[in-house]
């Protein structure tokens, strides 16, 4: 066995340096739930394919009632391009629906060639009549078709596919004026409407599925945290072990290579500043005074959390909550920092636990009184969410004050005093 | 309300805003074309354009209803406006008031299909809206082919709100089974850490070997240190397939170790393993007093990893090459005397310079119930009292 140096350094974890250690956790917990953001767009999409399939129902039925009337000079170019279209729509609604996932670049590519192409001899069978707005249909039926990889590709690739569409048709329709005195009003009206129906749909689907997006990934966020309602008065947190085990493996391997004589004696100095700082990084770990309260690694593995909250809890004392209060301060936390729909930097919330002033109040037997301030940055006493008084109720009996034109509440929380348990 | 409820009705409403200000804008650039409704009309259509525009703005933000009905009132108004006001609107001037009616308006229907109350607003609405617009233009185009298109437009905000709303619950149910895999997970992990914490014995020895290499292992034999170190890797190998091992001055067996299923494991052997790791990183540890103590094996952990400790600062910092154990018993406590002859040092300094000694030496006594004291000046060696309680059955939870 060959010793390899750890890749990373934890010391940072330990000397109260919370910002690096909620970054890291941030970001591995971020990358497993980047994967899980997907959860559900299968069934919006699911959605999504069934309103392109409409659509382009509606539009085959223009299409045969305008060849019925024999509108079209270049009819079997009309034809085509609903061939085109169909076979587009039937392709991309079966490959996404069996991918699930994300849709390889070329068969996105292909798609978008093969709207292209049904937009281009749509065009080509009404140019003569000079009024696309009015004759056009599967070119229309086309920007509504991106839909159907709504789901499986990027937000911006939908957008951008859309515009291009949306200013080609413009173009196209300013190429193709009729005679000036015909260019009234009531023929510009139509022409915005149909790019508009081959635009919006799309942007609309994207903000659908962002915001969908949004919502699993606040939602994932919040579970994940709630389960450090059940977690001890102190707990390692989630990587404590794995960064333990990791070093012990770091040791046997260094610890191994030497007694395997694969390492020189006396060691060279990289090799013995490596064993210096597996030791303290090892050493530091092992202190009991490393566990923190559930309410810290709750801030420091959310992302939402992490990026508002900061915790001023000196004598760990939020260890004491029970899974009720814990889960009612988590929820006012929640609200006060979730409740940005429009995400300002500015709001942010702090959290102070203690410190416990003996004697002041009178407080039942067995029992102590911990003082809990929320002191907030930008959040309007008459803007909270009213649930927000419903979860403070559970933490205890709480009132609020406006501080600096912003939210100040103070909780006095009873806990079970561990001197007596 | 559920937090997954309160996402759902935020992501609708600003579904809401987007769809409804896309197609206001539509309605307006069609309304502005030259023709499409009088001027007098126009004039006082595009103030309401710009209300109806704030209100659903404000519909993606706030769940209040009255920008619901500002909106509606707003998109009502423009539609009577345009065409009552001045001459009849022209096909452009229609396209705008349907785009209104069919589209722009529409979108209500995203955030109205949460409960009761909402859905019977939805209703109303949309036959309010709706007469009011087969009223107005009835003779711009067949009512039916309008019927049409303004139940179409209705009906799909509609439909894509109730898609959403029925997404959601499956969501939320993978999501709180993901939940529940982490606080296991969680709790696993709060279990494992524990463990290897736990393993105070190994890391200890581990912790000793790491600091000799980190002096390059200049002062201890290499052979030694290379047996030492087998030795630390052994333990950490057993440690990482699951059990939890105690170090032993025997290179052989140590996963077998007795003292790892006798409840009062006996004192001497453990602190003759002691002796052999000083003996092998240079250090004579000459043994005086009691040959053999019992005590509970957490009381012994701390006792040994005290002694474990004074000896290694005697190797480290005393400057000479032989220390003194006496170890002393009597009904209540075990007693550990380290000596050595060495440099010494101030105990003043001990506070600032020497939090080690604190930490790991006292604090470990403490958690049993024992306790430490230090005696030294610069000169005249040291001397390390150690006690911890013999916690059998008599005394032994008593004195913790």
């Amino acid at each position: 066995m060959t010793f390899s140096a750890p890749e990373e350094n934890t010391l940072g974890v330990v000397v109260g340096n919370a910002r690096r250690a909620v970054g890291k956790t941030a970001r591995r917990l971020g990358r497993a739930s980047a994967h899980r953001a997907s959860l559900g767009t299968a069934f919006l999409g699911l959605g999504a394919a069934i309103l392109v399939g409409l659509r382009a129902v509606y539009g085959a039925s223009w299409f045969i009632g305008l060849w019925g009337r024999g509108v079209y000079p270049q009819p079997l170019a009309a034809l085509s391009a609903w061939i085109v279209l169909g076979a587009v729509i039937v392709g991309a609604i079966v490959t996404s629906r069996v991918i699930g996932d994300r849709l390889p670049d070329w068969m996105f590519g292909l798609f978008l060639t093969g709207l292209l192409v049904a937009v281009a001899l749509d065009v080509i069978a009404v140019w003569e009549l000079h009024d696309i707005g009015r004759d056009a249909t599967a070119a229309l039926a086309a920007g509504m078709t991106l839909l159907i990889v709504v789901t499986v590709r990027g937000s911006s690739e939908i957008l951008i596919a859309a515009g291009v569409l949306g200013v080609g048709l413009a173009v196209v329709i300013f190429l193709d004026t009729p005679p000036s005195d015909q260019i009234t009003g009531d023929w510009i009206a139509p022409q915005i409407t149909a790019v508009a129906a081959a635009v919006l749909p799309a942007v609309i689907g994207v903000a659908i599925v962002e915001g969908f997006r949004r919502m699993v990934q606040v939602e994932l966020d919040r579970v994940l945290v709630q389960s450090t309602v059940s977690a001890p008065r102190y707990a390692v947190g989630m990587l404590a072990s794995e960064e333990l085990a990791r070093l012990d493996l770091a040791a046997e391997e260094l610890l191994e290579s030497i007694a395997g004589k694969k390492t020189a004696l006396p060691l060279a100095p990289k090799m013995a500043s490596i064993a210096a700082s597996l030791a303290t990084e090892l050493r530091l770990h092992l202190i009991e005074g490393r566990r923190e309260t559930w309410l810290y690694h709750a801030v420091s593995e959310s992302e939402m959390l992490g990026k508002a909250v900061t915790l001023v809890d000196k004598s760990s004392l939020a260890g004491l909550l029970d899974p009720i209060q814990r889960d009612g301060l988590l929820a006012a936390a929640w609200l006060l920092v979730g409740d940005t729909i429009t995400s300002n930097a500015s709001r942010t919330v702090t959290v102070q636990v203690g410190p416990v002033a003996p004697g002041e109040t009178p407080v039942p037997e067995h029992k102590i009184l911990v003082p809990i301030t929320i002191t907030t940055t930008g959040v309007a006493r008459n803007r909270v969410d009213p649930s927000i008084w419903d979860a403070l109720g559970r933490v205890g009996h709480y009132s609020d004050h406006t501080q600096d034109s912003s939210l100040r509440v103070d909780i006095e929380c009873l806990v079970d005093n561990p001197a007596d348990l | 309300m559920d937090l997954i409820t309160k996402e759902r009705d935020r992501l609708l409403q600003r579904t809401a805003r987007v769809y409804g200000l896309s197609f206001t804008l539509v309605a307006l650039l069609c309304i502005v074309l030259p023709g499409a409704v009088g001027g007098t009309a126009l004039v006082i259509s595009l103030p309401l354009f710009l209300v109806l525009g704030v209100a659903q703005f404000r519909i993606g933000i706030s769940r209040s209803p009255v920008w619901l009905a500002l909106a509606l009132v707003m998109g009502l108004a423009i539609i009577v406006v345009a065409c009552t006001v001045g001459p009849r609107p022209s096909q452009a001037g229609f396209t705008a008031v349907v785009e209104l009616a069919a589209a722009s308006l529409a979108s209500l229907g995203l955030v109205l299909t949460s409960n009761g109350p909402r859905i019977a607003a939805l209703i109303i609405t949309f036959l309010v809206v709706g007469a009011t617009l087969l009223l107005l233009t009835s003779d711009l185009q067949a009512p039916l082919r309008t019927a049409g298109v303004y139940v179409l437009g209705w009906v799909l905000p509609t439909l894509i709100a109730i898609w959403i709303s029925a997404g959601v619950p499956q969501v939320a149910k993978r999501i709180a089974s993901i939940g529940r895999a982490h606080r296991a997970e969680r709790q696993a992990s709060e279990l494992e850490a524990q463990r290897r914490q736990g393993a105070r014995l190994l890391h200890d020895t581990v912790l000793a070997t790491l600091t000799l290499l980190a002096h390059s292992g200049v002062g201890v034999t290499p052979e030694a240190l290379r047996e030492q170190a087998g030795d630390d890797a052994k333990l950490l190998r057993q440690l990482r397939l699951g059990t939890t091992p105690t170090p032993n001055g025997d290179a052989v067996g140590t996963a077998t170790s007795p003292i790892q299923v006798i409840d009062e494991p006996v004192l001497g052997t453990t602190l003759e393993s002691v002796k052999q790791r000083f003996g092998r990183m240079g250090l004579q540890v000459s043994w005086h007093g009691t040959g053999q103590v019992l005590l509970p094996s957490n009381h012994l952990d701390a006792f040994l990893l005290a002694l474990a400790e004074c000896l290694e600062n005697v190797r480290r910092h005393s400057g000479v090459t032989e220390a003194h154990v006496t170890i002393t018993e009597d009904s209540k406590m075990v007693r550990a005397m380290v000596t050595d002859a060495g440099v010494g040092f101030d105990i003043s300094d001990i506070d600032e310079a020497k939090l080690g000694f604190t930490e790991s030496v006292v604090a470990r006594l403490r958690d049993v119930g024992g306790n430490a004291r230090l005696f030294s000046a610069p000169g005249s060696g040291t001397t390390v009292v150690l006690e911890v309680p013999r916690g059998d059955a008599s005394n032994g939870e008593a004195g913790a």
